[in-house]
Order: structure tokens, then C-alpha cells, then sequence
């Protein structure tokens, strides 16, 4: 582009530039206050190719400095949704680093922006030229944006001053995310990491379900999957719901078939019986069954001693493992807890009776009030003869046969 | 790309003097340089001169805590976890002049992370693409290159002291590696703090296990004083032998031999 003094384009993707190349470095580990933040509005409430700097420009910061930072985009089209932000948000990351001698790191309120002196040599000596690219790129690559602004302000106390209403953004799209469901969405993801160990294993990483080692969530899916199409994570088009209550969709069949070479035919998402999900060996913690009682226990990796049925988690996780379907013994992401789908078809959160402490706190706000207290802990019970005792004592609804098994 | 140098062997046969050295030399040079500790002990940076200010902001200690915030599931569901690795390792880089320091550190966890090495390995080959060099020094037990958190390796050194079981030990780290097929350039072999030449009977021993021996290394009168100041080894003279050595491994294994420059820069 003739037009600007550097040059642009995804060649310029994975160039850093160090300390002492540095002309101006915005945000980052000195700096307190920062944040770049993407805003929905009105078509009225944009004025196009606005850009504004509000604070000390590049050409005016000390060579080598470090300065507060907020980025400001206001968007405006017909087609334009409020979900569609925490994307163009993303999209100030990857546009960024297209500019040459330009480098952004990371997100929301810890973005690090590094400027390179061979670049301001060139002429690149004003963010008013970066909101001009980033218009450019915004504008070409999306077309249903039809108005677009651009604010930066590198005026300390200015950032220090908005920061807090940034936060209160993010918190709210976080609580959207945590209510996306599986039916919210067409694709899933699958992440093959694990099959150096587990040759058969395939994670289906949904709305719903969290991936079992916990690292990947759907949004962490999507994120790997844009960034390295053809690396371990991929899309997995849902396809035809075919069992409701057992989350088997006729997509996640399909990619399991091909990816575990015929082993594992039919997965269900939301059951422990039947099709169950595969474990590799990372998983987080597992749902196990306990025949005694007909119902489910959850242990996790960092508990130490033995379960309610006298095993520690290591010798359960032998035997949950290796990328099988172990019908009542399912390795699982922690986080699953939170899912409305968690276990749905054998019951859910009402038919656990048993896991341990620290996570009966930790998840305490997922656990329905009234069962707080009906699922045991290690320091309730030791066997399964003392949770029986214990489950009929506290009149578990699970016992008293008051948990509907959807069919 | 950048040219990758790992430097191996047995515990204190002067790995971290040498890897600090041609680190140094190939900053000099041709830079820049990635210098990176493999020892959990970390004390390659005061071999270069380099501070470093949290003894904590290492690999290990970051895949730490990215672990334990994933278990205590502190990750908003809308960030990016890779962006957030991606900002903590730029974090940890010690940056100087032709030359920036990553400390690998310790990682104790019991878990199993393949997800989290994985975005790690992704994160460390993009910032390695940014340098003409990587000098690796690796702790003792290889475990780095075993691990395979090294991938490819253009220049394997494999120092030994002059002993018999310096060189069955320096034999027994590259058959590790042939079983490993980790990607390896050249092979070579250094024997330090050689007094002499090499005996008939070592070099029957070396030549009998397929190593190169690339160059000896006299015992460098200056080494002992600049430790007892505590100064940098970029202190040496440059005359001082194990400095002078370093130049002569750098230019036999080519690496300084008219690279042209990819620098981004
Ligand atoms: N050629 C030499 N002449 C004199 N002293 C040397 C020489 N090479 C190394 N040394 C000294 O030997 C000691 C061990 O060297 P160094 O720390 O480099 O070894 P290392 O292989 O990195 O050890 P470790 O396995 O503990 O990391 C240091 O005190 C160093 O100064
Ligand atoms: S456990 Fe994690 S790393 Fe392993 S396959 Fe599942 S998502 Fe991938
Ligand atoms: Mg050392």
C-alpha cells in the first residue's frame, strides 16, 4: 500500500521485535493500565473513518518508552451483532501484527504493543496511521462493517479512567459465554493431542463440554482451530442431533469413526453409559459409578488417599484411560460440573453422591442448593457402606427416587 | 530460520561456559541470539552477564501456573489462552543487546499438559524464528531434547571431559538421541580441560563409537580467577584459550561461514 510509509500482510505475522529495536512500546509488564476494547453501535453513532488520539503521540513519546494504552473501536452495520465483538476485538491482535514492524501480544486489559525504530525511520511516527490500517484492513477483509472509528488514548490517567467499564464489558460477555449451549452453535471442536498416547482418543470440546485435560474450552477451539487449521484441534460440524437426552449428534459419530480408524463408533456427550466419551490420560477428574449405591462419584487428580470405593486416583485413572469406552468411569474436565448437559441422561448432578471437599467448594455455586449438603465427602464417609448410611440419613433425591431419568 | 546449537553433556564438563561463549561470540557477530538455559538450576544468564530479575519467570514456572489456573479454572471463558502464554513468555525473555535469555526453569507439576506444551512449543518456535541462533544449553540428564521441547537441532556439541568415563557418558548421550531421532544436523564431540593430546587409547575409544571430535580444550588459567570474582565469562581475554577454542567450534561447524542474514529486521 503505497499510500502508507510501511509495508502489510499475514508475512509479518510472527515477527517480534526486541527490547533494543523498540521506538515505542504501548501496555505490556510496566505498564498498570491498558486495554483495547470493541463497541457495537448504532449506524447514526459512528462517524466513518474516524480517528482520534487522545494523549501524547508516537512522535512525541521518549525513543524506547513505555506508554499507557486504550484502543477504542466503534463499530456500526445492518447485519452487525453484539456477539460479533469479542471477534472484531481478536481481529485488532491479527490486523496489528500484519503491520510491518508492528507487534501486538495478547488481550482485553494485558495487551503489549511494541513499535519497531526501523518502521518509525520509515515514517510510521503516528497511531493516527495505525487506526488508518486497521480501518483499511477492518473494512476490506469484513464487509458487513459499514462505519468505523477509531480512538487511541495514551493518556495515563484517561486509560486508568476507563478501564474499569473495559472490565465490566468483559465480565459480561464472560457470562454470555458461560451460557452458550451446544444447540447456540453448528461446530464443535475435536483435539487429537493426546493420541500419542491414546491412539483411539478423540476430544469433543462443545459449549457444553469442556475438554477433559480442562485446557481447552469450545472458545480455546476455535481460537487453535483459526490459528492452525491443519494442526491437533479441528472443527467438527455438529450435524443431526440423533439422541437429545445422550448428546449423539450424527458429526461427532462421523469424525470419531474417521479419527479413531473405526474403533469408537457412536459417542454420546452427555452419558457415562453406553457410548461414552473416550479418556485419554489427561483428563482433569473422573465420574465414576458406584454399584452400591446406583449412582456417581467425581475424584480429581490432586486428591490424595483413596475414593469412596478404596482407590486413589491414580489406579482409577489406569483404568478409565487409554482412549477406550469405559461404560461408569469417564474422565472429564473439571468445568463439566458447570454444564447444564453434565451427565443429563443418568441423571446429572442429582445422581452424584460423592466427591471431595475442595471441590464440593469450588463448585458450590453449580451444585443446587438443596443438594449442597446430600453429596458426601471424604470427611463424611471412608466406604461405601458409611455413604449408603450417609445418602439415607440426609435423604439423598437421587435415594428417594426423586431424579427423572430423561429418555 | 534460525540455526539451532545444542550443547550437551555430563554434569560440570563446561556446558554453561562454552554455550555462554559461542552465545556471546555469535551475538557478536551475527545477531541476534536466543540464549536458552536448559539447566533448572539456571545459571546460564550470569555466565553472560545478564540479570535476572524473578528467579520464577521461567518455562516451567509459567506452564505452572497456566496449569494452575486451568485447574482452578481462572481462565475467562472469553481469553484466549494462547495470547495469555504468548504475552508470559515475552515476559520472561531477558533481553539485551544482540542477545536475549530464556531460562527453561523447573516444572514439578504431576499432571499431564499436553495441551499446555503444546501451545508452549507453538509460542517458543515462533519467538526461536526471530533469531539467527538459538544456543541451547542443556542440563545433564538431556531431558529437553528428550522431551522433545527441542526439535530440530542444527549443531549437537557433546562436551566430555578427558576421561574414559567422560567419553562412554558423551557415547551414551548420542545413542539416546539416535533412539530418539530427534532431528540433529551435526553431531560433534569437545573434550574439555585436556591436558596434552588426546592418548591413543581415548581416541581408539572415540573413533571406536563413531564420534567426531571436533576440538579440544586446554585448561584456561583465566577461568579460575573471573569465578572467584563472580564476573561474566564474557569477561575472558580474548586470547584466553577456552574463549580462542570457541571461535575455532564456530568456525569448523560453519557457523559463521557467510550465513545469509533472514533477520525480520
Ligand atoms: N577449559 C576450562 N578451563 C578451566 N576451567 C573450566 C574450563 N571449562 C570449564 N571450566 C570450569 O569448570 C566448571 C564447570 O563448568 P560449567 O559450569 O561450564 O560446566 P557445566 O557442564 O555447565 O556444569 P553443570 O552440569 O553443573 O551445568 C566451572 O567452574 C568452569 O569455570
Ligand atoms: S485432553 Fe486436552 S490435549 Fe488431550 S485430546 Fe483432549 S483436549 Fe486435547
Ligand atoms: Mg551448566
Amino acid at each position: 500500500m503505497s499510500e502508507f510509509h510501511v509495508d502489510m500482510g499475514p508475512q509479518y505475522e510472527g515477527e517480534a521485535i526486541r527490547r533494543e529495536n523498540v521506538q515505542v512500546e504501548f501496555g505490556g509488564p510496566k505498564i498498570p493500565h491498558k486495554f483495547e476494547l470493541v463497541t457495537l453501535k448504532g449506524l447514526d453513532e459512528v462517524e466513518h473513518e474516524k480517528i482520534e488520539v487522545i494523549g501524547p503521540d508516537i512522535k512525541d513519546i521518549e525513543e524506547g518508552a513505555s506508554s499507557p494504552l486504550a484502543i477504542l473501536i466503534d463499530v456500526a452495520g445492518e447485519e452487525l451483532e453484539k456477539d460479533m465483538e469479542p471477534v472484531f476485538e481478536r481481529r485488532i491482535h491479527m490486523y496489528s501484527n500484519y503491520i510491518e514492524g508492528f507487534w501486538h501480544v495478547a488481550q482485553r486489559d494485558d495487551i503489549w504493543i511494541r513499535l519497531d525504530k526501523a518502521a518509525f525511520k520509515k515514517g510510521l511516527n503516528s497511531l493516527r496511521e495505525i487506526g488508518e490500517i486497521l480501518i483499511f484492513l477492518f473494512t476490506s477483509e469484513l464487509d458487513i462493517i459499514e462505519k468505523i472509528s477509531v480512538t487511541f488514548i495514551t493518556d495515563g490517567e484517561k486509560v486508568k479512567e476507563l478501564l474499569p467499564n473495559a472490565l465490566t464489558v468483559y465480565e459480561a460477555r464472560d457470562a454470555r459465554a458461560r451460557d452458550l449451549g451446544d444447540e447456540d452453535v453448528d461446530e464443535f471442536y475435536g483435539c487429537i493431542l493426546c493420541q500419542a498416547f491414546a491412539p483411539t482418543h478423540i476430544c469433543f470440546i462443545t459449549p457444553d463440554r469442556m475438554a477433559n485435560c480442562g485446557a481447552i474450552s469450545w472458545f480455546d477451539g476455535r481460537a487453535a482451530y483459526k490459528l492452525d487449521p491443519e494442526g491437533p484441534v479441528f472443527a467438527v460440524p455438529k450435524g443431526e442431533l440423533l439422541d437429545a437426552a445422550r448428546g449423539e449428534y450424527a458429526g461427532v459419530n462421523a469424525v470419531a469413526q474417521e479419527k479413531s480408524l473405526g474403533s469408537v463408533e457412536e459417542v454420546y456427550l452427555y452419558s457415562s453409559f453406553g457410548r461414552p466419551h473416550t479418556s485419554c490420560g489427561c483428563f482433569q477428574s473422573i465420574c465414576f459409578y458406584i454399584p452400591e449405591v446406583d449412582a456417581f462419584g467425581i475424584v480429581y487428580r490432586d486428591f490424595i488417599g483413596e475414593s469412596v470405593i478404596g482407590l486413589p486416583f491414580s489406579k482409577m485413572a489406569g483404568e478409565t484411560s487409554g482412549g477406550r469406552q469405559v461404560e461408569g468411569s469417564c474422565g472429564m474436565g473439571l468445568e463439566y460440573l458447570r454444564s447444564p448437559k453434565f451427565f443429563q441422561a443418568d441423571g446429572g448432578l442429582r445422581r452424584v453422591v460423592w466427591m471431595p471437599k475442595d471441590i464440593k467448594e469450588r463448585y458450590k455455586d453449580a451444585i443446587p442448593e438443596d443438594l449442597l449438603d446430600k453429596i458426601a465427602t471424604e470427611e463424611d464417609v471412608k466406604n461405601t457402606d458409611e455413604l449408603t448410611e450417609f445418602l439415607e440419613r440426609v435423604g439423598h433425591p437421587w435415594v428417594k427416587g426423586e431424579v427423572e431419568i430423561p429418555d | 530460520m534460525s540455526i539451532t546449537i545444542a550443547v550437551a553433556g555430563k554434569g560440570g564438563t563446561g556446558k554453561t561456559a562454552i554455550s555462554a561463549l559461542l552465545a556471546a561470540l555469535l551475538a557478536k557477530e551475527s545477531p541476534p541470539v536466543l540464549a536458552v538455559d536448559g539447566d533448572p538450576a539456571t545459571n546460564l544468564h550470569q555466565a553472560l552477564g545478564l540479570p535476572l530479575d524473578d528467579e520464577t519467570n521461567t518455562i516451567g514456572g509459567i506452564r505452572e501456573l497456566m496449569e494452575e489456573k486451568i485447574t482452578r479454572a481462572e481462565f475467562a471463558p472469553g481469553t484466549d489462552k494462547q495470547a495469555w502464554l504468548d504475552a508470559r513468555i515475552f515476559e520472561g525473555l531477558v533481553e539485551s543487546v544482540g542477545l536475549d535469555f530464556l531460562a527453561m526453569g523447573r516444572s514439578e507439576s504431576q499432571g499431564c499438559y499436553c495441551a499446555v506444551n503444546h501451545m508452549l512449543r507453538y509460542v517458543l518456535d515462533k519467538l526461536a524464528g526471530n533469531y539467527q541462533y538459538v544456543v541451547i544449553d542443556n542440563e545433564a540428564g538431556m531431558e529437553h531434547i528428550s522431551r522433545q521441547t527441542t526439535r530440530d537441532v542444527d549443531v549437537l556439541l557433546i562436551i566430555s571431559d578427558p576421561t574414559a568415563r567422560g567419553i562412554t557418558a558423551a557415547v551414551r548421550t548420542r545413542k539416546l538421541i539416535d533412539d530418539l531421532r530427534t532431528n540433529v544436523g551435526q553431531i560433534h564431540l569437545v573434550v574439555n580441560r585436556l591436558a596434552g593430546d588426546i592418548s591413543p587409547q581415548m581416541g581408539d575409544l572415540i573413533a571406536g563409537a563413531g564420534l567426531d571430535l571436533l576440538v579440544t580444550i586446554p585448561e584456561d588459567p583465566n577461568m579460575a580467577p573471573l569465578e572467584t570474582e563472580g564476573g561474566p565469562l564474557t569477561e575472558l581475554p580474548p586470547d584466553s584459550p577456552l574463549r580462542r577454542v570457541v571461535v575455532d567450534i564456530a568456525a569448523k561447524t560453519g557457523l559463521l561461514a557467510g550465513k545469509p542474514r533472514t533477520s525480520l529486521f
